[in-house]
């Protein structure tokens, strides 16, 4: 899936240079975890976010000026137009100093980067989501992405697994999705507490259990890469081709736009051919460094 | 026509071109050799110049370059990119390193535009110079390359003597011949004697790299985990056969910041460091074997998948300057699976 069409994003390029990002403003912060947090943000040019366009599952650079730039997957769904959003888990330096910010904060944003999910390989399919911890950031735009097209596709399971159940996240979503009718959500958590009466095991575990389908599916799991090894025999022990299992790839990131260097698997950029794979393809590689 | 000029009057003629370009020549700095701003002093560079421990390549991807600063007053934050770049002449570039940017421009157009490099490299004229006393380190010949011909110079200079022949290569390299003083028409015997220069440059570059089926034999050698782990015993991981090498273009961005004043910029990188992919959780490339052959197989598998090109021209830097001879052609020429024809 190379992302070579980019005539959409050179409109909105700053001064013609793909490094200099936009500016943009936190309009709202939210506690997800003890170590996870939401932002909200809109661009300081409120105008721009008329031309932003974006897909689930695209990612963008975010910098804190004087102390550097990461990447992190927009977390709300293009179908939102309100909203912009992306989740960060506190792991090293930027991600801390973001956590850091209050609302009314001004950080660098450039992007979208990466191809995003498959939507037209999703039509008209049964779909499963298989997500643990902060891998949800990335399904979560999709999901909804997903319900606010909701006859365009068949069944809906979601699978979610956290820690304990002070680590999950976005439980404002995961209260809709458990409502919605049309969906069939499943909370796991891989140790309870004295309050959670829910199940109790790691997403792969519960995922057999659950044994969604493989009939005119498409299975998209993300998370930490452990479970996701771990996802991937279960899928295709429940019948799921290669073709039909979708992840992200996580590599260290620099410049977000194959150039840098860093984030290759063989030949591949992650930031530059993915984040978004099949399973297919990811069989493919020449390279097992993921 | 080609024309020629004596070379001691190139002093005078990079005076000259120093009137419309940032002139850059072979220099010591330091100690160390590179590629520096003409200043004038003398044309001696002509007598010790092989070719620099740091290639001409840092005129176009500096080893650090400001991308932007910023500082922030009551109405937020600034952003303000570096001046434009000004007209640059490379003088003395060698084939090898003008390929090596031939190369680079492949990652630096895809897809997405990179500035800072295209902007310079279009700003930038190339007048190579024949390497007629090539290292035993140089394998050139064997990518395809002559040690004093190019197609990727404006103008290409032979050494015949007590002058050197002038070609122009490009339209620029053309326009700029034109307006050019010091430029004497050459004869029948100056452009024999330019033959017999390369003819003998040529035999000089003895060392071989077998590039048939290069990228298909690394893909079959791929998972030899026992071989890659051989090679890279002796390697250190210092950096340098990446960091100098004019085909490597890897680089990290960071930010510095000096009371409310600041700058993002980029700075070489090698695929050689530890850090290089460490992720907060795990890193993908901690062994060492396993970074020694993403940088063998960089350059001649994967940059030929995308760019049908080899990220290699030859230039030997990574045998020479290596502190524990590790050398590239021999590990090569070593691949344990061989592919049949
Ligand atoms: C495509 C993509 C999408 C991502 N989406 C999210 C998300 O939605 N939410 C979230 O919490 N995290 C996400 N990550 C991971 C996130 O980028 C890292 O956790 C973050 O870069 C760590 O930065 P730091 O400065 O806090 O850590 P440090 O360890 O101090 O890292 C320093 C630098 O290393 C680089 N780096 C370190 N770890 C990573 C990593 N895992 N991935 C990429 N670059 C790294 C960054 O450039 C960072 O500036 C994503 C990563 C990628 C590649
Ligand atoms: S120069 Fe030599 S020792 Fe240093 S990283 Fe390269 S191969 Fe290893
Ligand atoms: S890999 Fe070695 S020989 Fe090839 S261009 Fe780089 S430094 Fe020169
Ligand atoms: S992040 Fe720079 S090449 Fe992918």
């Amino acid at each position: 899936m190379p992302v070579s069409d980019i005539s959409y994003r050179k409109r909105f390029l700053t001064k013609d240079n793909v490094y200099l990002p936009h500016l943009v403003i936190i309009e709202k912060i939210i506690d997800e975890t003890p170590d996870t947090r939401t932002f909200h943000f809109n661009f300081k040019d409120k105008g721009l976010r008329e031309e932003f366009p974006f897909k689930s599952g695209q990612f963008g650079e975010y910098s804190i000026f004087g102390i550097g730039e990461a990447p992190f997957c927009i977390s709300s769904s293009p179908t939102r137009y309100d909203r912009l959003e992306f989740t960060v888990r506190r792991v090293g330096s930027l991600t801390n100093a973001l956590h850091r910010l209050s609302v009314g904060a001004e950080i660098g944003f450039r992007g979208p980067y990466g191809n995003g999910f498959p939507l037209d390989l999703l039509e008209d399919k049964n779909l499963v989501f298989v997500a643990g911890g902060i891998g949800l950031a990335p399904l979560r735009s999709l999901i909804w992405n997903v319900i606010d097209n909701r006859d365009k596709y068949k069944n809906i399971d979601i699978i979610y697994g956290a820690r304990s159940p002070a680590d999950l996240c976005f439980k404002y979503d995961l209260k809709n999705w458990d409502k919605d009718k049309s969906i069939n959500m499943v909370t796991t958590v891989d140790k309870g507490d004295k309050t959670w009466k829910g199940r109790v095991g790691f997403v792969p575990q519960v995922l057999e259990e659950v044994a969604p389908s493989a009939d005119s599916a498409v299975a998209i799991a993300c998370g930490p890469s452990i479970m996701i090894r771990f996802t991937f025999p279960v899928l295709a022990k429940l019948g799921f081709t290669p073709e039909q299992m979708i992840t992200t790839l996580e590599k260290r990131m620099k410049c977000g736009i194959g150039k840098c260097g860093r984030c290759n698997i063989g030949n591949l950029y992650v930031c530059r051919d993915g984040p978004v794979f099949t399973y297919a393809q990811i069989k493919d590689f020449i390279s097992d460094e993921y | 026509m080609n024309q020629k000029i004596s070379k001691k009057d190139i002093s005078k003629l990079l005076d000259e071109l120093g009137k419309e370009f940032k002139v850059f020549s072979p220099s010591r700095e330091s100690g160390v050799t590179t590629f520096a701003e003409w200043d004038g002093r003398d044309s001696s560079f002509l007598e010790w110049y092989r070719n620099t421990v740091i290639s001409p390549k840092a005129q176009l991807q500096p080893l650090y370059e400001k991308m932007f600063s910023f500082h922030k007053d009551k109405e937020g934050y600034h952003l303000e990119l570096p001046p434009p770049t000004d007209k640059k002449l490379i003088f003395g570039i060698r084939p090898c390193d003008a390929k090596a940017l031939t190369i680079i421009d492949k990652t630096f157009q895809d897809t997405y535009q990179d500035p800072y490099y295209l902007d310079k490299r279009k700003n930038t004229l190339l007048v190579g110079l024949g390497c007629t006393n090539p290292y035993d380190s140089c394998f050139c010949t064997s990518l395809g390359l002559s040690p004093t011909q190019s197609s990727d110079v404006d103008l290409m200079l032979t050494d015949i003597g007590d002058e050197f022949l002038i070609e122009a290569v490009t339209d620029r390299g053309m326009k700029l011949i034109k307006k050019t003083s010091y430029l004497k028409e050459v004869t029948k015997t100056d452009e024999a004697k330019a033959e017999e220069a390369r003819r003998q440059a040529s035999s000089k570059v003895t060392r071989r790299l077998d590039t048939k089926d290069l990228a298909k034999r690394l893909l079959s050698s791929f998972d030899d985990q026992d071989f890659w782990e051989k090679v890279s015993n002796k390697c250190i991981s210092c950096g340098i056969c990446t960091l100098l090498c004019p085909t490597c273009y890897c680089f990290d961005i960071s930010d510095e910041l000096v009371k409310k004043e600041g700058s993002r910029f980029r700075s070489g990188d090698s695929c050689a460091f530890p850090v290089y992919t460490k992720m907060p959780m795990e890193n993908p490339r901690l062994e060492k074997w396993r970074r020694v052959r993403q940088k063998v197989c960089h350059k001649y598998e994967f940059y030929p998948m995308s760019f049908e090109v080899i990220a290699c021209s030859g230039c030997g830097r990574c045998i020479r300057l290596c502190p524990v001879n590790w050398d590239i052609t021999q590990i090569l020429a070593s691949l344990p699976v061989k592919v049949k024809a």
